[in-house]
């Protein structure tokens, strides 16, 4: 049927049969762009094959000019048999018969394909995308049909115009308690005290509002909220993510830096340049070099890899996290979308991600001395007259030593006569001895293969204890009732991994991994005994193999009673299983006492200045990142593949904003790329880095952006819902304040803000209003919010009183970190005093889970998270009404209402719900809460509290 | 209110026209179209998953694929592979198995002498041995088996499938996550979590050694006191919410509330294994002398225990994270493949069996889907100065069972010594394209909007596995 389909259409399509009839570019180039482009393109190439030019198709002779029968290219899309779909394209619909037949009649006509055109996927967006624009240089609305109060503040104008055109009006003004909540949640992330609402409620000052503001402005808390925010857009984690997911104890500098460039209000354009480029400049300057930590707080694999092609993508991987951390940060862009190929909605090239990766190569993840140059020059001088001294006493030991090798080769010979037994050996290493009775058994070892210096680096896969007689049995088998002890290395999630049991659970292959130079067996009884074997590689699998490092050295010792012990045997009349053990055995026999004293006496030295040099103070090493000079040139990767390099690329700005923002000049330099790029992200003609910025800032106050997408400014992110109001804010931003503007700083913009009725309206809902905009995106109503989980945990530390508000250092830790090759995150049961501190300066780990905080959407820095959730489950009901940490602070709310507010409960209930919820209870809640109070004690009474929705939402 | 709010929630009070639909030039993200718990784009077959995970690259040719010719040309060059730097460094020489690979059902699928007992299920199993990773790194590898991504941060199958299709027993969990009793497996918690979905789409760690965290009612709270404590915080919150309807969130926190005591409830009750009889525990080997087998054995029945009482997805994990000592604790037998295995294929074999079995003989296999994955394969030569096998990302094996899977068929093959998949490459975005199908889901079209894209479990990637469809 769909043959004779065919045939029908192309009797039926005369009209495009004759080749004058097809054009190129209107014809035959979109069904290249829209079918074969998005895998065949010079930045991807599927099957090495590009439609851009029709170059490739030349050369391969896909297409035969002329010759439609003859061109593969007619043949790939076209289905082969009835039931077979095309081979081409790959993705997406087949093309249609009207399209083939365009197809053959181009070729038919000589396949003509005008000189220089280049196809390219189109993008859903393309240059002229609002976001792109210049930023416009508006005038408020008059809005001249608003209330009174409306008309004044240019932020109300455009809001109320916006609302007006749905039909919506504004909300009243929302009561001084509420206020005064949401203003301080809002900019410290903590509640107000009962005394701070209650000065507020009853100041009836006309600037009473704006002082509120101020104060809160200046709160050091301030940085601590809004830094928070920062590190949730720019993925900040304090490990170091896949595999290892090894636990980073020094970057909390960088957050130390963040928050207090908040609290400094550092205009944002230094601090974007100090975070992309603060090792360029502000070289030496800690308090500027700190700001990089930026570019490498984000996950990064460090596995390691042997595969040379698995480590170009690891490390392309990493460069890719730092592309797409700075795009979407600064930038609202999603430029790691064109990582493989050109951006699919946006005009984003694939060289544009790949000039970007050029400035960025040079970057590696790591830690590093972060000091002036006078503290360099300082410790220098303290260390050099250290280091002299200890070199001449190392000197000393070495001439000692020296003598007794010499000594040592001359008797050689005598001494190596008494190794009369054949080494140790791994797979079976066994000692015979006179019949004793014992009850315990020790192998006492003293030397390892890697070291004869070394007791405790060696492994056991089984040892045995034979009775004597004519039918010998393993006593020390654990199934015959031998117990063995010693001290293992430890895996806390599985202490099994390397425990002593390995060694007489009569199984091979696992090994106990001591930490010890001692196992000893008890028997369970007293036993005649008369040999002892033991193995780290019984299978004999593991030749060569570290994994099964054996004993060099030992005695084996018995007893009775575990208190005394003698010796049956040991390993120095066999023969060294290496050079260096010989030359151990040798030092042993020839060394004399006197050597030894002398010895002694300089190690004593050497170890005190050692400790001198130890105590000279070290100079800070942070997470900070390396830079290098790049190994260019730079390449586009096609289809995302170091293997396949593409063509060359240099640092460089986007390609599709050079219109508006104009390229920097000097990308050329090693670390100048980043700071031009810097310099380029913050120039006043970027209209995309205060767009973003200040959006931003309306999302963390209002709940959702302008755009509420907020690092996608791009054609897949939201359409502002104010986009006059946007423009307006953002030109205020970058204006001097010389000129009335904010100069980049984010204080007056909050102010501004918030002295809008806009801001200070209520949050109740009007129904004509919700079946309009229930999101109340036009801002009809203040919209309402559910506390963050930092908010949660801080308000409880708060209300109790027990809030450590310490600033700064390191952070604390609600999990146990346990490592054992790998990283393991594993959250604490009881939560003590030492991490009452702002949620802040918690240490977030990658892929951990820790109660309270990831019940109510804390974010696994494994992404940025530019918004954050507020979910609702059953999980946040379990942890809030039964983790210890909720109890603690039950029992700590009530140890200070009781203090407060005495003994009677009807006192103790004022005072609860005052410190809870900033408020008294009425009447009815009194009468209800009492009987509980009563009957199960206050403390009961506070957990429900700290449960009450009223606790974490906010209106 | 757009569809990601109304999804974030567990119930909504109001309702009303989004704003996204009254602004010009509507966002892509915005306007996407509400997928809504439940309602699949087609029938589906399968209702719930078990997914069984061996982590650390379980060993194709050495468990499921039958290579003769590693045995034939045992101790000669990998023919092309002479100068093969992987993982870990150099090869050596082809290395055949240490076991032999009898035929087993009447299929007379060839598998390890190493799994008699999962030899007597070969004839329900659709194997595909042709499946190959992006990664080496078995961190990355992990994740990428389990969310279609090599890098952390993304939403698991699991999370995928409790938004796919929402709960069936809100008593229990959607989504629970079993690691083994020897630790997390590579990557740790990335390998269940939700991602950038909401958080009641995450996996709950859920073992038999292992409740789930801050169920029980604290020691010190009398049954009493617990009883008055939630009457009065219902009391206040339900005040709350008459003053606030505003607020529309307060409702769905009162419900989650609920749920959480029904949950404390339904949990124990579900993880009292005494219930099973004597003979359930001797086919799963609960009691068996090697503690780690009797480990896995109580968590292969709790599985079974969470499918039949609803629970969507179930991640069971068999071994663990590496551990510096390469295969002791997971199935990365890099140096030692004969010992490594002997622990491990004991440990696997007969609880995961007996699981297979529970499940058959209570019918649960007419709608529920079991896959066994693993991150990616081991080579066919033996790692240099071992008798080991470094990592293989270009061939190994996967399997499903169970709801609208075909029996008894094998799809895809590496090619003969093992080293690549050749006939018939898989990819695990074909593997879940496969799973979504199977569950009633085009995977192209259960889409979440994420930083600039419409994110897929199948990234953008994918073809259903026809041949492996019943």
């Amino acid at each position: 049927m769909k043959r004779m389909v065919v045939t029908t259409l192309t009797l039926l399509l005369p009209s495009i049969a004759s080749a004058a009839d097809v054009d190129f570019a209107k014809d035959i180039a979109p069904i290249f762009e829209q079918h074969c482009l998005r895998c065949h393109n010079p930045g991807n190439a599927k099957g090495d094959f590009s439609l851009a030019t029709i170059d490739q198709a030349r050369e391969n002779e896909y297409l035969s000019a002329g010759d439609p029968e003859a061109s593969y290219l007619l043949e790939l899309v076209t289905s082969p048999s009835e039931n077979e779909p095309p081979a081409m394209p790959k993705e997406g619909d087949p093309l249609t018969d009207e399209q083939r037949e365009l197809l053959r009649t181009w070729i038919a006509a000589g396949a003509e394909w005008p000189e220089d055109v280049v196809l390219r996927e189109p993008s859903l967006a393309d240059k002229s995308w609002w976001s792109f624009q210049p930023i416009a240089d508006n005038e408020p609305p008059a809005a001249g049909d608003a209330p009174t109060d409306w008309q004044k503040h240019p932020l109300d104008r455009f809001v109320f115009e916006a609302m007006t055109e749905k039909g919506l009006t504004p909300s009243p003004m929302s009561d001084r308690h509420t206020l005064i909540r949401r203003a301080t949640y809002d900019l410290l992330g903590l509640p107000p005290t009962p005394e701070e609402i209650a000065a507020f409620e009853v100041d009836d000052s006309p600037d009473a509002w704006e002082r509120l503001i101020d104060r809160l402005l200046e709160s050091p808390h301030y940085g601590e909220r809004w830094g928070r925010h920062w590190l949730d857009v720019i993925r900040f984690g304090e490990s170091r993510g896949f595999e290892r997911n090894e636990i980073i104890n020094n970057a909390w500098p960088f957050r130390d830096y963040v928050i207090n460039s908040f609290n400094d209000d550092k205009p944002f354009d230094q601090f974007t340049r100090e975070q992309l480029a603060g090792d360029v400049i502000g070289a030496n300057d800690p308090e500027v070099e700190v700001a990089t930590t930026f570019l490498v707080c984000g996950p990064y694999d460090d596995v390691g890899n042997q595969d040379a092609a698995q480590a170009a993508q690891i490390r392309a991987n990493t460069i890719d996290d730092i592309i797409r951390a700075t795009s979407e940060a600064f930038l609202g862009l999603t430029v790691g979308c064109s990582r493989c190929h050109d951006h699919k909605f946006d005009p984003i090239r694939q060289t544009d991600y790949y000039a970007l990766y050029s400035t960025l190569a040079g970057v590696t993840h790591g830690q590093r001395e972060v000091a002036t140059a006078e503290q360099r020059q300082t410790r220098h001088e303290q260390l050099a007259p250290l280091e002299e001294q200890r070199n001449t006493v190392q000197q000393q030991i070495d001439e000692t030593e020296q003598a007794i090798r010499e000594r040592a080769k001359q008797q050689e010979a005598d001494i190596a006569a008494d190794w009369t037994r054949p080494p140790v050996s791994r797979q079976m290493t066994e000692e015979t001895f006179d019949p004793v009775d014992v009850h315990f058994v020790r192998l006492i070892v003293e030397g390892s293969e890697s070291s004869p210096a070394s007791d405790r680096s060696y492994r056991i896969d089984e040892i045995e204890v034979w009775t004597a007689g004519e039918e010998p049995s393993n006593v020390a088998l654990a199934a015959n009732g031998g117990r063995a002890t010693g001290d293992s290395r430890v895996a806390q999630d599985f202490d099994g991994a390397y425990s002593v049991d390995l060694v007489n659970d009569g199984l091979f292959g696992a090994r106990w991994i001591p930490s010890t130079p001692q196992l000893t067996i008890e028997l369970p009884e007293t036993q005649t005994i008369d040999r002892v074997s033991f193995s780290s590689d019984r299978k004999g699998d593991s030749v060569g193999n570290s994994v099964a490092a054996f004993v060099s050295e030992y005695r084996i010792e018995v007893s009775a009673d575990g208190e005394e012990w003698t010796e049956v045997a040991n390993s120095h009349d066999r023969q060294p299983i290496n050079e260096a053990h010989r030359n151990h055995r040798l030092r042993q026999a020839v060394i004399t006492g006197e050597e030894r004293q002398q010895l002694a006496k300089l190690q004593k030295k050497l170890g005190d200045i050692n400790s001198q040099i130890a105590a000279v103070p070290a100079l800070p090493v942070w997470w900070v990142g390396n830079y290098s000079r790049p190994a260019g040139p730079f390449h586009v990767f096609l289809g995302g593949d170091p293997q396949k390099p593409g063509e060359e690329v240099t640092p460089a700005s986007l390609s599709f904003v050079d219109a508006v923002a104009p390229p920097p000049s000097d990308l050329t330099q090693v670390g100048q790329a980043r700071a031009s790029l810097a310099e380029w992200i913050v120039d006043p003609s970027n209209p995309l880095t205060p767009r973003v910025l200040v959006n931003r800032v309306w999302q963390y106050h209002f709940g959702k952006g302008i755009v509420d997408t907020p690092s996608d400014f791009g054609a897949m992110g939201g359409q502002p819902s104010h986009p006059e109001l946007l423009d307006w804010l953002a030109r205020q931003l970058i204006t001097p304040e010389a000129e009335g503007g904010f100069d980049w700083r984010l204080k007056p913009l909050h102010k501004f803000i918030m002295l809008s009725q806009t801001y200070r309206q209520s949050s109740a809902a009007r129904d004509e209003a919700i079946a309009v905009d229930a999101d109340s995106r036009l801002l009809w109503r203040f919209p309402p919010r559910r506390l963050s989980a930092e908010e949660i945990r801080d308000t409880m530390l708060s209300i109790t009183g027990k809030l450590d508000t310490r600033m700064g250092g390191p952070g604390f830790r609600l999990y146990r970190y346990l490592q054992d090759n790998v990283a393991t995150y594993v959250p604490l049961e009881e939560h003590g005093p030492e991490t009452y501190r702002r949620a802040v300066y918690h240490q977030n780990a990658r892929a951990s889970v820790i109660d309270l905080m990831s019940d109510f959407d804390c974010p696994d820095p494994a992404f940025a998270a530019p918004r954050r959730s507020a979910t609702t489950t059953p999980l946040q009901a379990l942890t809030l009404m039964n983790h210890d940490f909720t109890l603690d602070m039950a029992d700590e709310l009530a140890t200070r209402v009781s203090q407060d507010a005495g003994d009677q409960p009807t006192d103790q209930i004022e005072r609860a719900f005052v410190l809870a919820f900033g408020r008294s209870p009425d009447p009815n809640e009194r009468d209800v809460t009492l009987p509980l109070v009563e009957q199960h004690g206050l403390n009961t009474l506070c957990r429900v509290l700290l449960n009450a929705n009223e606790f974490i939402y906010l209106n | 209110m757009n569809r990601r709010d109304l999804l974030g929630n567990v119930y909504t009070a109001m309702t009303g026209i989004g704003l996204a639909h009254l602004l010009a030039g509507d966002s892509r993200a915005a306007s996407q179209s509400a997928h809504v718990a439940g309602e699949t784009h087609h029938p589906a077959k399968a209702k719930r998953v078990l997914q069984i995970f061996c982590p650390g690259a379980a060993s194709h040719m050495d468990l499921w694929e039958h290579k003769p010719s590693l045995e034939k040309y045992h101790g000669q060059p990998l023919p092309g592979g002479e100068n093969l730097v992987s993982f870990q460094g150099k090869n050596g020489n082809l290395m055949k198995s240490p076991w032999d690979m009898p035929p087993a059902g009447e299929t007379g699928k060839r598998i390890s002498s190493m799994l008699p007992h999962m030899a007597k299920h070969v004839d329900r199993i659709a194997f595909i041995h042709s499946m190959h990773s992006k990664t080496n790194t078995h961190g990355p590898g992990c994740v990428f088996m389990n969310t279609g991504h090599a890098q952390e941060g993304f939403p698991s199958a699991g999370a995928w499938t409790s938004y796919a299709l929402g709960s069936a027993n809100d008593n229990l969990p959607t989504y629970v996550a079993m690691p083994d009793i020897r630790g997390e497996p590579p990557n740790g918690k990335a390998n269940w979590s939700n991602g950038f979905l909401p958080a009641k789409h995450q996996g709950i760690a859920l073992t038999a050694q292992q409740p789930i965290r801050n169920l029980d009612r604290p020691e010190s709270i009398s049954a009493d006191s617990e009883r008055a404590s939630r009457e009065l915080l219902s009391l206040l919150n339900e005040r709350h919410a008459e003053a606030h309807p505003e607020l529309t969130e307060l409702r769905a926190r009162m419900a989650a509330y609920e749920l959480a005591a029904r949950m404390q409830l339904s949990a124990p009750e579900v993880m009292e294994l005494s219930a099973e009889p004597e003979s359930i525990h001797q086919l799963y080997a609960t009691n068996d002398a090697n503690p780690l087998k009797a480990a896995y054995a109580r968590n292969c029945l709790l599985a079974r225990r969470l499918l039949e009482r609803g629970v969507r997805y179930v991640n069971l994990y068999c071994a663990s994270r590496a551990s510096g000592v390469d295969g002791l604790l997971n199935w990365d037998a890099h140096k030692t493949l004969k010992s490594d295995y002997e622990r491990h294929c004991p440990i696997f074999d007969q609880p995961t069996a007996a699981l297979i079995t529970d499940l058959a003989q209570r019918g649960l296999l007419d709608d529920t889907l079991v896959l066994w994955t693993t991150e990616f394969g081991r080579m066919p030569t033996h790692q240099e100065g071992t008798t080991g096998r470094d990592h293989n990302p270009d061939g190994f094996t996967c399997w499903m069972l169970g709801a609208g899977v075909k029996p008894g068929v094998t799809h895809g093959a590496t090619d003969e010594f093992g080293r690549r998949a050749e006939l018939d490459p898989t990819t695990v975005w074909d593997f879940y394209a496969t799973v979504l199908h199977l569950l009633g889901f085009d995977h192209t079209k259960l889409t979440w909007y994420h930083n600039g894209l419409d994110r897929r479990l199948t990234d953008v990637h994918g073809n259903v596995i026809e041949p492996v469809l019943a």
